[in-house]
C-alpha cells in the first residue's frame, strides 16, 4: 500500500516556520547545543574555576589600572590614551582574522555530529559567535583595551568608557563573523578559492604599501574606531554618550542578524577546498627505506593534506612574520616570533597529536612496530611543522631586519630551538593525558574541545612568552654564549618531559586508551 | 584436535575503568578453521579482537598466539595478524596504496605489490588506490580494510564486522579472502551480526553474551530457521 503522498491528496508538506520564529529556534537551540556540550566537559571544577577566573581578571583589567601609579595622568597614561582607537581597530581586526582562519568561527557541535539533526546555519552562526571569546587571543586584546582605558580615562567617566568598550568589543566579534561567514560563502562561490587569495594578497599589499610609505599613523589618526571612543568618554549623561551607545547596540543586533545571511548562503554551498582534498589523488613514491622513515611519511601526509592545518599554518607563518616586516621589528624583539608561531602551531593539532590517524588508530596500532618509533615519528613532524612555521615567519621578518649580530643570531636559533622543543613536549604530553576523537577535516575542526583550547593556548602562550622575552634580553647582552648558556638547560628540562612522555606511551594500557578514544 | 590451539584465550577479562567489557571469555582457534564471533552489541565482540590484535591489553586472564603471549610478545603477535577492525580502520588522508606501503615495509614484506593490486582489483578498488580514503563511502572503507587485513597472508585473520554496509560483490570478495586463508591454514576469527554470512563462512560459532561465552557450537547448527530460534535463546 502506498504511504508517499498523491497529487491529489491535500498538501500535507512540513510547514517551514517564518523568520521571526525559525531566527528565535535557532537561539534555543543554541542553548540547547550549549547544554549539550557543556554535559561533555569532563572536569567541570575546574571549567567552572576557570570561568571565574576569567571574570575576575575581567574584572581586574578594567578597575585595577585606574589606581596605579601614573594613571590618568599627562605621561605614559596620555600616551596609552592615545592609542586607544588603535587598539579598537585592533580587535576588529583580530576577530575577523581569527573568524576568516577558522572558516566561519568556532562550531558548537562537529559537522558530523550535526548531520541528522535539524540545526540550522543560523544556530551554527549564533554558536559560532558565543564561542568567539573562547579564544586567548580574543581575550588578551579584550583584557589589554579595557586596561589601557582603566589607566588613561579620567574616573568620572570610566565606567561609561569601560560600557563602550565591552559593547565595541561585541559589535567587533559580530562584524568579523559577518565578515567571515561573507569570505567563506566567496570560497564556496565560483572561483571562490581564487578571488579570496588574490583579496589575502591585495590587503597584505595595501597594508604593506601604507607602512612602507610611511603613512601609517595619518591612517591610524583617521580609524572610525577614534568616535566611538571620543562618544565613549563624552560628559556624562549628554546626547553624543547616548549616541555612541546607541548606534554600538544596534550596531551589535544588525551585525548578529546580518551575519545570519552569509552563513545560509555559505551552507548552502559545498566547501570546495575540503571536497578537493578528499578527492585527491596522489601518485605512489618510492618505499622509504627506513621504519622511521615510512611513519614520518605517513604523518607528514596527514597534516599537510588536511585544510585545516594548511591554512592554519599559512597564517601563523606569514601573519606574525608580516607584522614584523612591516613593523620593522628588531632581531632582538623578534625572539618573541617562534614562540608565538609554535604555540599558533601545536593548537592546529599537536596538543590532541594521535587524532592525526582518526579511525585509523585501530589498525596502525595493529601494525608490528614498537611504540617508540611511533611516538618519534609523530614528535619529529609535530617539531618539523612547528619549525617550518617559525622559520617562515623569522624569513619574512628578516627582510627588513639586516644582518643580525651574532648575540643576536644566537638568542633567535636557541629561542626557536627551546620553543619548539618546549611545545612539542607540553603538546605531546596533553595528547597523551587528553586524547578526543576528532576528525580534522573541516576548516572549522579544532583538535580539542573550546574549553580545552584556552587552557591550552594560555599555558603555551605564557611559557613560550617568557622564554622569548628571556632571549630577547640575551640578545641585548654582547656575548653570543649566553643564549647557549641559558638555552641548554631549557632544552635539557623540556627533553628530560618529553623522553618522560615517551616512556608513557610505550605503556599498552595508555596507548590503548589513547587509540580507542580517538577512533571512537 | 591433536595441533594446539593457534589462538588460545584463558580467562581473558578487560575492563575500562568501572566497565567491564569482557568477563572470562576462553576461546580456541585452530589452523585452517574459520571462527565466527556472534552475540548482541556490548557481548565483547570488538573487545575481544582488539586484544588478539594487541591494540588493547588484557587486564586478567592469558592469550597466546601461535604459542607467543600477547603481553609480552605483541609486535610478534602483530607480525603474525591481519586485523580489520570494527570501526573505520583507515587513516584519512592516506591513500589505499600508502596503507599498503605501510604496511608491508613495517611486515618487511617483499613482492607484495602483485598481490595488493590483485587484491585491490578484486575488491574493486583499484580505480581508488591512490585516492585519500577520508571520501571513501561506508563500504569502500570496509572492503580496503579487509583488503589491508589479507594482503600480507597473517597466521591470524581477524576480521571485525567486515560485512557492515558493503555491497554484495564486496562480500563475495571477503568470502574468497576468508576460503583463501582457511586453504592456506590461516586462523580466521570473524565477528559479524549478520548470522546467515557468519554460517557461511565459518565452521564454528561462539556466542558471547554479557562479555563471556555462553555457547560454542558448530555453524551449521545456527542455520536457518532453527538456527535462528537456538541464536535468539542464546541472546536472552
Amino acid at each position: 500500500m502506498p504511504t508517499a503522498l498523491s497529487s491529489t491528496d491535500p498538501d500535507q508538506a512540513y510547514d517551514a516556520p517564518g523568520r521571526l520564529a525559525a531566527a528565535r529556534r535557532s537561539v534555543v537551540d543554541v542553548a540547547i547545543l550549549f547544554r549539550f556540550r557543556e554535559q561533555a566537559v569532563r572536569r567541570r571544577h575546574l571549567a567552572r574555576v576557570l570561568s571565574l577566573a576569567f571574570l575576575a581578571v575581567t574584572l581586574g583589567a578594567a578597575v585595577v589600572p585606574a589606581f596605579l601609579p601614573g594613571a590618568h595622568g599627562a605621561g605614559r597614561a596620555f600616551d596609552i590614551l592615545l592609542l586607544i582607537p588603535t587598539l579598537m581597530a585592533g580587535i576588529l581586526v583580530l576577530n575577523i582574522g581569527s573568524a576568516i582562519g577558522s572558516g566561519g568561527g568556532r562550531e558548537l557541535i562537529s559537522r558530523d555530529q550535526a548531520g541528522p539533526h535539524p540545526i540550522s546555519p543560523t544556530t551554527d552562526h549564533l554558536g559560532a559567535l558565543v564561542l568567539a571569546p573562547l579564544n586567548i587571543g580574543w581575550m588578551i586584546q579584550a583584557w589589554v583595551l579595557l586596561g589601557s582605558v582603566s589607566y588613561s580615562v579620567m574616573p568620572g567617566r570610566l565606567v561609561q568608557a569601560q560600557v563602550t568598550m565591552i559593547l565595541w568589543i561585541l559589535m567587533g566579534t559580530a562584524l568579523g563573523q559577518v565578515v567571515a561567514w561573507a569570505v567563506e560563502a566567496l570560497r564556496r562561490g565560483p572561483a571562490g578559492i581564487v578571488i579570496s587569495r588574490g583579496m589575502l594578497v591585495a590587503a597584505v599589499l595595501v597594508a604593506g604599501a601604507v607602512q612602507l610609505t610611511g603613512h601609517t599613523a595619518r591612517v591610524l589618526d583617521r580609524v572610525p574606531t577614534v568616535w566611538f571612543f571620543a562618544g565613549g568618554t563624552s560628559p556624562p549623561l549628554t546626547w553624543r554618550l547616548w549616541e555612541t551607545v546607541l548606534v554600538l547596540l544596534l550596531g551589535t543586533v544588525a551585525a548578529v542578524v546580518v551575519g545570519a545571511v552569509p552563513a545560509h548562503v555559505a551552507a548552502r554551498r559545498m566547501p570546495r577546498d575540503e571536497a578537493r582534498m578528499e578527492t585527491d589523488q596522489h601518485s605512489p613514491r618510492p618505499m622509504p627505506r627506513s621504519v622511521l622513515g615510512i611513519l614520518v611519511r605517513t604523518d607528514r601526509a596527514s597534516v599537510w593534506r588536511s585544510v585545516p592545518m594548511r591554512r592554519g599554518v599559512l597564517v601563523l607563518a606569514v601573519g606574525p612574520g608580516l607584522v614584523a616586516l612591516f613593523g620593522d621589528l628588531k632581531w632582538a624583539q623578534m625572539t618573541i616570533l617562534p614562540g608565538l608561531v609554535a604555540s599558533g602551531g601545536a593548537l592546529l593539532f599537536g596538543v590532541n597529536a594521535w587524532c592525526l590517524d582518526g579511525r585509523g588508530a585501530l589498525w596502525r596500532e595493529n601494525l608490528p612496530a614498537r611504540a617508540t618509533t611511533l611516538f618519534d615519528a609523530r614528535t619529529l613532524v609535530l617539531a618539523e611543522f612547528l619549525g617550518v612555521a617559525s622559520l617562515i615567519t623569522i624569513l619574512v621578518g628578516a627582510l627588513r631586519a639586516g644582518v643580525p649580530d651574532a648575540q643576536e643570531l644566537a638568542a633567535l636559533v636557541a629561542t626557536l630551538v627551546v620553543v619548539t622543543l618546549q611545545v612539542v613536549g607540553a603538546a605531546l604530553r596533553w595528547s597523551l593525558a587528553h586524547p578526543y576523537p576528532v576528525d580534522l577535516r573541516s576548516a572549522r575542526a579544532t583538535p580539542a574541545p573550546p574549553a580545552a583550547m584556552v587552557g591550552y593556548s594560555a599555558r603555551l602562550a605564557t611559557s613560550t612568552t617568557f622564554t622569548g622575552l628571556v632571549f630577547s634580553g640575551c640578545a641585548h647582552v654582547p656575548d653570543w654564549r649566553l643564549s647557549l648558556i641559558v638555552g641548554m638547560p631549557c632544552v635539557m628540562w623540556s627533553a628530560t618531559r618529553l623522553a618522560r612522555t615517551r616512556r608513557r606511551w610505550e605503556d599498552p594500557v595508555t596507548r590503548a586508551r589513547v587509540v580507542s578514544t580517538v577512533a571512537a | 584436535m591433536t595441533q594446539p590451539p593457534v589462538v588460545d584465550v584463558r580467562s581473558l577479562h578487560v575492563r575500562f575503568g568501572e566497565v567491564e567489557a569482557v568477563a572470562g571469555i576462553d576461546l580456541e582457534a585452530y589452523a585452517g578453521q574459520a571462527t565466527a564471533l556472534l552475540g548482541r552489541n556490548g557481548a565483547g565482540k570488538s573487545t575481544t579482537m582488539r586484544v588478539l590484535a594487541g591494540v588493547v591489553p588484557p587486564t586478567a586472564g592469558t592469550v597466546t598466539v601461535a604459542g607467543l603471549d600477547i603481553r609480552t610478545d605483541t609486535v610478534a603477535v602483530k607480525q603474525l595478524t591481519g586485523y580489520c577492525p570494527d570501526v573505520g580502520g583507515l587513516v584519512p588522508r592516506a591513500t589505499p596504496w600508502e596503507h599498503l606501503q605501510l604496511s608491508a615495509r613495517l611486515r618487511r614484506l617483499t613482492g607484495w605489490e602483485e598481490r595488493a593490486r590483485d587484491l585491490l582489483e578484486r575488491f574493486e578498488l583499484g580505480d581508488v588506490m591512490n585516492r585519500v580514503t577520508g571520501g571513501f563511502s561506508h563500504g569502500m572503507g570496509r572492503r580496503l580494510s579487509v583488503v589491508l587485513a589479507a594482503m600480507h597472508e597473517p597466521r591470524v585473520l581477524l576480521l571485525d564486522e567486515p560485512f557492515d554496509g558493503v555491497d554484495p560483490i564486496g562480500v563475495e570478495a571477503t568470502f574468497e579472502v576468508i576460503a583463501d586463508a582457511r586453504a592456506r591454514g590461516a586462523t580466521i576469527l570473524l565477528s559479524t551480526h549478520l548470522r546467515d554470512l557468519a554460517v557461511q563462512a565459518c565452521g564454528t560459532a561462539l556466542v558471547l553474551r554479557g562479555g563471556a561465552r555462553v555457547a560454542a557450537v558448530d555453524a551449521e547448527e545456527m542455520a536457518g530457521e532453527e538456527g535462528a530460534r537456538a541464536y535468539r535463546a542464546l541472546l536472552d
